[in-house]
Order: C-alpha cells, then structure tokens, then sequence
C-alpha cells in the first residue's frame, strides 16, 4: 500500500491545481471535472425537485388551486427534461470522471480538454431551457416526449427546446466518447476487461448505449425543427408526414435512455454490496453478461411505449415477448446481490442502506414494468398514474437512490474525511420512507383510472393524492440533510485510504483524499492483484 | 503499449465512435427523409 502511495505521488507534486476561478473554467482534471458534474447535477436534482413540488401542491387536493393547467404542463415537462438530463444523467457521469481513471489505474480521462467541453456545454443547455420559463407562450408543455403534432404548438420557447437538447445531446455523446476511449485504452497493462470493476463494466455498456441512441434524439429533434420552420413534413399528416413515425423514433431512444440511467445504478450497487457483505461479487462474469444482455434487448422493445397506437398483433406479441425476456438478466443481478450477501458479515453504513433499499424497491419498478409489458393489460394502464409509479420506482429508489450509495461510499476518498453516519442514516430512513409515501398510493390511482398530466382530478381520487403530496414534501425536504452531510464531510475523523474495511480495487489503494494527480505511472502488478482479488 | 501506440489507439477509438454516432444522426434523419 504504502509502495502504491509513493509511486502516484512521485510526479506534478511541483503543480497542484490552478488557482481561483480559472481551476474550475479550464480544468482538465478528471477529479474537477466529476465534482462539476456532480454538483451539477444536485443543483439540477434541486431544481427539478422544486417542479415536483409545485406539481404535487397542484395535485394536493381536487380542483385548480395554484397555477393555470397550461403552467401545470409545463412544469411536468421541464421536471422530466430536468431530472432526465439535467440531474441523473450528469451525476453518472460525475462519478465516471471520478472513478473510472481511479479503477483502471489511468492517469486521467482519455480526451480531458474534450472532457472540459462536455461538462461546459450543460450549464449552457440547461440555462437556454431554463429561460424558457420566462418567454412569450411559456415554457415547452407538450410532455418531454415531445409528440408532434402538439410540440409543434409551443410558443417562442420551442427552437430554444430544440437547441438544449442538441447541446445536452453533444455533451452526453462526447462524455461516452471518452468514457469508451479511457476503458480501451488507459487500462493498466494487467487489468483485462474481464478483471473491471462493475462499475466500470456497466459504464462501458451505458457509453456504447449512447452513442448509439443520442444521436437518434438529435435527428428526431432536428426533424420536428424543420418540420416547424423549414417547410418540410417528417412528422406532419397534413403534409403527407406520419406522426406516429415520432414516437417510434423517439422511443429508440428513449427507451435505451432508461438503461442508460440504471445501468451505471446497477454498476454502483455490485461494487457496495460486495464491500459491506465482506465478500466478492457473486458471478461477477455472469453481472457482465446480464448487463450487455439487458442493453441489447433494450434497443428490441421500444414499441412497449406505443401499444395504444395500434400495431399488427404479431407486433404486440414481438415486443411483449421481447420486454419481458429483459426480467431475465435482470434477474439474474437480482439473485447475484442477494447471493453475494449470503452468509456474508454484513454491516449496515448508509451506501449499504441506500443500495439495499435498490434492490427491493427497483425490483418493485421491475415488476410494475412487467405488468405493463403485458399488451392487453397495457391497454388499460396506459397513460394512468400506474405508469408515473412504475418509471419514478425504477428512477427514484432505483437511479437516484444509487447515486446517493455512490456518493456516500465515496465521498471519504474524494474528502479524506468520514462523513457523518448519524445524519446519512437519517438521511436514508427519512427518504426511503417518504419515497414510498409518494409512489406507492400511485399505482392505485393509476389502477382506478386517474390519467396522467392533468392538473385536476375527480374526487374520489383525492386521499391517495393527498398521501403523494405528503410523501413528495417529506422526500423533498429529506434531501436537505444530505446537502447538510455534504456541507459538514470535511469535518468528519480522517478517512484512512483504504475507507471501508471490506474494499478492494485500485481506487481505495490511493490516499484519502485522492492526489489531484493519479496513476502517473501505472500500478504495479502487485498492487493491481491485490485489488483484484 | 508505449506512449505513441497508445495516442494512436485513443485516435482512432475517438474516431471509430464519433463516426458512428454521426451515422445514427444522419441515418435516423435518411429514414424520416425515406418514410416521409
């Protein structure tokens, strides 16, 4: 240990990091970079988080009491652009620019000016979306699916939509561009892929997920520009177009957007459980099959979105079939976490807490998915509150609570100082229950029959809306004690490098906190074994 | 992999995926074209 501590710290201990501002403007550091990302991304996740809220105290009683249903729709929207691309998206790729060049033993990302473009061009995005608040017609209401031909509607704001998304999708293709780059290429010479980390595998999977499906975005987005503003008919009935067309584009991407958003979750949870279970992943190479096996089954069930549009039978059958063939290698990680848990010496600090709570309540989303992959079944759910339950299962306990376990496992090697437990479990106990007070009474209503969108509701839908509210208010207000654990990490005891009694891998093989310089020379076999093993 | 290989290597990788992800945009965009 003490042999890897001299060799990261034999080179740039003339340099550390610029002084002031510029630190942050021009950084090339992969270790900068990720706490912009992640910072980022908490101001998103606050942001979004305060559109919740104005949806939830719309929808606290039956009637109109706050806003206009037009504002109503457009702060569904923005919620979903926001947390979608704003607020989960850029936090997985916070932790990648932290932990990936610390896991394979490289010295930084492989592209790290581009790297520096990818994270700038976000605040960008999101200050052109945010302005459309403020703009003559208001911001886009049209739902972040953005159908056409009611997209088509949005006033001043819609070539500002258009514009942030192209930019958020330019960052999201840049940043897989380097994650893929630095895993090919940066390795240390004895870390063979089979050897990666989870993490590191279900982020090579994730990276070559959006090469693949933002650009097919940017193409549907660019479409419905022209379609607006240069005469052409892509999406325009009127115009010879089909609007259908849209949705089938739209969720070839948008589909393999969901595993985007959980793969890199299920990535986090195999590195935590093993550490707090004290013992290795149970089918490490068997996670990685399953993960590669839900990312190309992700790009065959688009259509699962679209049942209620109509399609030939035999297609109903093909993508019911092919959805819930997903449940499979699903299952598997499921079985493997529980097994890698099994008679191990398990201890419960707060990353093992939030990703225990992963594993039911993602399986909960898991399941609620299944029940709407059913086609005749689908028919009915479609559109109802069910569907807003299902996917904020799979989001929040799912994508959400894994990056609070991420951050929680690593915040001591990105400190040096041990955060504090008391408030991270209260933390994890406050969210987790207000959490399920929000989506749980949801699938209820979506079973009765409350559609989805809409800023009123009859009556007897009031109690369980009422309990959601609640739940939302608890949830938001929870996350304040962990901006309060963020605030106070520094002055936690000193975190020793290793942190966690049972880790292993290179990144816990570097002092607490990680040198601004790392794996100048690559580690040494020894060391990288002992990580290894 | 000496230094030069391994710039090479991050070249072309860089390329290789930003060649396809320009070919998923402009297909994509070939299809409504073809559909349309």
């Amino acid at each position: 240990m003490a042999t890897a501590a001299a060799d990261i710290t034999d080179h740039h201990d003339d340099h550390g990091p610029a002084k002031g501002i510029g630190r942050w403007l021009f950084s090339t550091n992969h270790k900068d970079i990720g706490t912009m990302y992640l910072l980022f991304s908490l101001t998103m996740f606050f942001v979004g988080g305060a559109m919740a809220m104005v949806i939830r105290s719309e929808l606290a009683v039956p009637g109109l009491q706050f806003v206009d249903p037009g504002f109503f729709n457009s702060m569904t929207t923005m919620h979903a652009l926001i947390m979608v691309f704003g607020a989960v998206m850029p936090a997985f790729v916070g932790l990648a620019n932290w932990m990936i060049p610390l896991m394979i033993g490289a010295p930084d990302m492989a592209l790290p000016r581009m790297n520096n473009w990818s994270f700038w061009i976000l605040p960008v995005a999101f200050g052109i979306l945010l302005s459309t608040l403020f703009m003559p017609g208001g911001a886009p209401a049209g739902g972040w699916t953005m159908y056409p031909p009611l997209i088509l509607q949005t006033g001043d704001a819609f070539p500002f939509l258009i514009f942030s998304v192209h930019l958020m999708g330019i960052s999201s293709i840049m940043g897989a561009i380097n994650v893929i780059v630095t895993i090919i290429n940066m390795r240390a010479p004895e870390m063979t892929l089979i050897k990666m980390p989870m993490f590191v595998w279900t982020w090579l999977i994730t990276a070559y997920l959006l090469i693949a499906v933002m650009p097919v975005l940017a193409g549907a987005v660019t479409m419905l520009l022209t379609d607006q503003f240069f005469g052409t008919s892509f999406f325009l009935a009127a115009g010879g177009g089909d609007p259908v067309m849209f949705q089938h584009i739209f969720w070839f991407f948008g589909h393999p957007e969901v595993y985007i958003m959980i793969l890199p979750a299920f990535g986090v949870v195999s590195e935590i459980i093993p550490t707090f279970s004290r013992k290795p992943l149970f089918g490490h190479d068997s996670m990685v099959y399953a993960a590669a096996s839900i990312a190309f089954l992700s790009f065959i069930v688009w259509a699962h979105h679209m049942f209620t549009v109509g399609m030939p039978l035999t297609g109903q059958m093909f993508f019911m079939f092919a959805t819930m063939l997903i449940a499979v290698p699903t299952g598997v990680k499921v079985f493997n976490w529980v097994a890698t848990m099994w008679r191990g010496a398990m201890t419960f600090e707060t990353p093992m807490l939030f990703s225990l709570a992963f594993v039911f309540l993602f399986t909960i989303g898991g399941f609620s998915g299944l029940m709407l992959a059913i086609a005749p079944a689908d028919i009915q759910y479609h559109d109802t509150y069910f569907v807003v339950a299902h996917f904020h299962y799979v989001l929040v306990p799912g994508s959400v609570f894994a990056i609070m376990a991420a951050a929680y496992y690593w915040l001591p090697k990105w400190t040096g100082h041990m955060y504090n437990e008391t408030l991270g479990k209260v933390h994890f106990w406050a969210s987790t229950i207000f959490v399920n007070l929000t989506f749980f009474p949801m699938h209820f209503l979506g079973l009765a029959g409350m559609p989805r969108r809409i800023p009123d509701y009859s009556t007897q839908f009031a109690d369980f809306n009422t309990i959601a509210s609640i739940g939302a208010f608890g949830f938001g207000l929870s996350q304040l004690i962990f901006v309060a654990v963020i605030v106070t990490a520094w002055k936690g005891a000193k975190a020793t490098d290793r942190v966690w009694e049972g880790s292993h891998g290179l990144e816990w093989t570097v002092p607490s906190p990680a040198p601004y310089h790392t794996w100048e020379t690559p580690p040494k076999a020894r060391i990288a074994d002992e990580a290894f093993e | 992999m000496n230094d030069a290989e391994r710039k090479k290597g991050i070249r072309r990788t860089a390329l290789i995926f930003g060649g396809i992800a320009l070919a998923f945009y402009i297909g994509f965009i070939l299809v409504g074209v073809l559909q349309s």
